[in-house]
């Protein structure tokens, strides 16, 4: 792949280095090193509770960690709040969405960044709400509704439109397809692919190793908040699976085994 | 871009059939039904209250609806509204503040003290009023956000505090009165808006929305969205023009308008900007409506809650110095009684949510306006203050209820 030769060579736009998140006694996160380049697309995959949100979160300045550094574009930043990672031009679609449900779509999608503070410019921003839609192919009959009455892939897509908004150098999506349908999953991927060819990182966090296998350049495994191997799309499903859920027997292959066993007692009982 | 539809020749807006866009007259009032049955009941109870509350003290009493009985009403409305327009803003943010009926006391007390007794200016003595409003809010938002004292508990503790200091500063004599003549009595008792004025602010919002209406719906047909339906905005402007130029005319058969009440509708219009047109404002329903959303979103929701907080200080304390010149004084018994649940209430009644997140100004107008005519109705009535509390109090439950309830519904049906 051109992509990623050329990925590799660049400087890496964001460098995490021995990153660690403590909640009470709980360590969610254990020296975790994680470099995104430019024209990158990272998938961070992982079983539940391996971690995958609480990264993202850190870096979307949501947490603060409780050990490491964070590199970005070469200089060493302190992501104090949710307001510096997006100055900084790191735009996050967090896994609970976090949209307001009393607010219609275009406010939602341009909270905190609204055009023309004073006097909002509401046409400018449905227009642009519009368009950012369009662009995902989404279905929402109308921007004026409340998010409340929105669908579950709806309100997904307007929480992914909204990452767009603000031109950033880094994008997180953290499972952006959970909930949607096949058009809109297959946009979602059109997307991923489109901001990386305009040198953009991405980090996607998915639990769908097709879509996974499809889109990253590399694929990054947590188990149990530490980092357990680096992959490529290359990559068998046998060794992902293992890589993620920490032993070759597991409940996956176990139950691929009673599935083709059952399957050959039946052709034997015919 | 990728487009799997072809692009159609309606506008952007108007591309999902899915969407009825109907605007006739039918249109819009199947519209309005079905936002009222989904529980978006927005300002409908309140109006219907003070319809059916007009019917039966007229029935009851004709001199309720006497004009100058009404502009009586309105002279009364203006202090405990302004302190209704900042509960609005705390209750927004699903915060509560218990304390601004001691804080208006407590105003009322600097006034007197320091403009009667001390003889500083009365500009100085009202800034001093309004700087210890803020800081008072200053200090509950603090208690909040840095060390994560519910404002209920904040602000009960303030009852006592504030009280506590406007005792204080009025001492053994308990009651200042402001002089008779002074420009601020007058204020509150007399001064009222000659009648072309009236006429003229009675036109003034229909036109703005007509003026506001025409130019949005050209800057949308520009970039290509759908226009608004100017028909429904005509109908909007006439029938807001006839309701307030009938009430200025109806007025104007007795004294006429209040500055008072001119000033009180003033702030609620700036601050009804404030709510709908500016980014502050947009903030404040995004917190109200999902806090860690809107952390999230960048906003800095600290400095959202201090605003919250000061701006209803500051207008409790208003309140208070319209209240001395009202009553041409200050005395221990400023602020105390009902005000605080009044206060309250108006918001609620108008349709500001206490669960945060909805809510106008023009909920605390309307609100207190029933609750005044309540009041006043009552009084008429030489019915007892125990047996006004006790209704009052029945009012304030049903409107609770009604929010309650209001809530529940539009959660099913996926309005919030
Ligand atoms: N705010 C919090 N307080 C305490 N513990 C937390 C908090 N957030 C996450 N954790 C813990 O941290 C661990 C990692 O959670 P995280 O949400 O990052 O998992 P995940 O990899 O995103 O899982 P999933 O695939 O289910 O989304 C879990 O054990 C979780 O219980
Ligand atoms: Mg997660």
């Amino acid at each position: 792949m051109s992509a990623s030769m050329q990925a590799s060579a660049a400087e890496p736009i964001l460098r995490l280095r021995g990153i660690s998140k403590n909640f009470g006694a709980v360590s969610a996160l254990t020296d975790i090193d994680l470099d995104v380049r430019p024209g990158e697309v990272v998938a961070l995959v992982g079983d539940n509770g391996a971690g995958k949100s609480t990264l993202v979160k850190i870096l979307a300045g949501v947490f603060q960690p409780s050990a490491g550094t964070i590199e970005y574009l070469g200089q060493q930043v302190i992501l104090s709040g949710p307001g510096k990672a997006l100055e900084l031009g790191i735009a996050t679609v967090f896994q609970d969405l976090a949209l307001c449900e009393n607010l219609d779509v275009v406010a939602n999608l341009f909270l905190g960044h609204e055009l023309s503070p004073w006097q909002l410019d509401e046409v400018g921003m449905e227009l642009r709400a519009w368009s950012l839609l369009r662009e995902l192919a989404a279905r929402i009959p109308s921007v004026r509704q409340p998010i409340a009455s929105l669908s579950g892939g709806q309100r997904q897509t307007v929480a992914i439109a909204r990452s767009l908004l603000l031109q950033p150098k880094i994008i997180m999506l953290d499972e952006p397809t959970a909930a949607l349908g096949v058009a809109q999953t297959a946009e979602v991927l059109n997307l991923i692919e489109r901001v990386r060819d305009r040198g953009l990182g991405v980090i996607i966090i998915s639990h769908n190793m097709e879509d996974v296998r499809a889109v990253a350049d590399r694929i990054i495994v947590l188990r149990l908040g530490r980092n357990n191997g680096v992959f490529t799309a290359e990559t068998t499903h046998q060794e992902l699976v293992t890589a993620i859920t920490g032993a070759a027997e597991n409940s996956v292959t176990r139950r691929q085994k009673s599935r083709s066993d059952q399957a050959i007692s039946r052709e034997a009982g015919l | 871009m990728t487009n799997p539809d072809p692009i159609s020749a309606a506008s952007l807006d108007r591309a999902d059939s899915r969407v009825r866009n109907d605007e006739s007259f039918a249109g819009a009032l199947r519209g309005f039904v079905d936002r009222i049955r989904s529980g978006d009941l927005g300002m409908l109870p309140v109006i219907l209250g003070l319809v059916i509350i007009s019917i039966v003290f007229t029935a009851l009493n004709p001199v309720f609806l006497a004009p100058n009985n009404l502009v009586n009403l309105l002279f009364d409305c203006a202090t405990v509204g302004v302190i209704s327009l900042g509960i609005v803003c705390v209750l927004m943010l699903g915060e509560i503040d218990l304390s601004v009926g001691s804080m208006s006391g407590l105003a009322s007390a600097i006034i007197g003290v320091l403009w009667v007794n001390t003889g500083i200016p009365l500009p100085l003595a009202i800034i001093a009023a309004l700087a210890t409003g803020a800081l008072v809010g200053l200090v509950y938002a603090v208690f909040y956000t840095r060390l994560g004292m519910p404002s209920f508990v904040a602000t009960l503790a303030g009852l006592l505090a504030l009280l506590g200091m406007q005792l204080y500063l009025l001492g053994s004599t308990g009651s200042i009165n402001l002089p008779f003549q002074s420009d601020l009595v007058r204020f509150g008792q007399i001064m009222i808006m000659p009648a072309w004025l009236s006429y003229l602010l009675a036109i003034l919002p229909g036109a703005l929305l007509l003026a506001r209406g025409w130019h949005t719906s050209k800057r949308r047909v520009e970039a290509g969205l759908a226009p608004l339906a100017m028909r429904l905005v005509i109908a909007k402007a006439v029938t807001l023009t006839l309701a307030l130029g009938i009430a200025a005319w109806y007025l104007h058969l007795g004294r006429g308008i209040p500055w008072m009440f001119a000033l009180f509708v003033l702030i609620a219009v700036v601050l009804n900007y404030g709510l709908t047109r500016t980014k502050w404002g947009r903030s404040m329903f995004a917190v109200g409506g999902n806090r860690e959303a809107a952390r999230r979103a960048g906003i800095n929701v600290n400095r959202i809650y201090v605003s919250a907080f000061v701006i209803c200080s500051t207008l409790a304390a208003a309140g208070g110095i319209l209240g001395a010149s009202r009553l041409a004084s200050s005395s221990q018994q400023a602020g105390t009684g009902d005000v605080n649940l009044n206060a309250i209430a108006a918001a609620v009644i108008g349709g500001t949510s206490l669960f945060g997140g909805r809510g106008s100004a023009w909920s605390a107008v309307l609100g207190i306006i029933v609750i005044q005519a309540i009041s006043n109705g009552l009084t008429l009535l030489n019915l007892s203050s125990s047996l006004r509390y006790m209704i009052t109090g029945a009012v304030l439950a049903i409107a609770v209820i009604v929010d309650s309830l209001a809530r529940r519904s539009r959660v099913t049906h996926g309005r919030a």
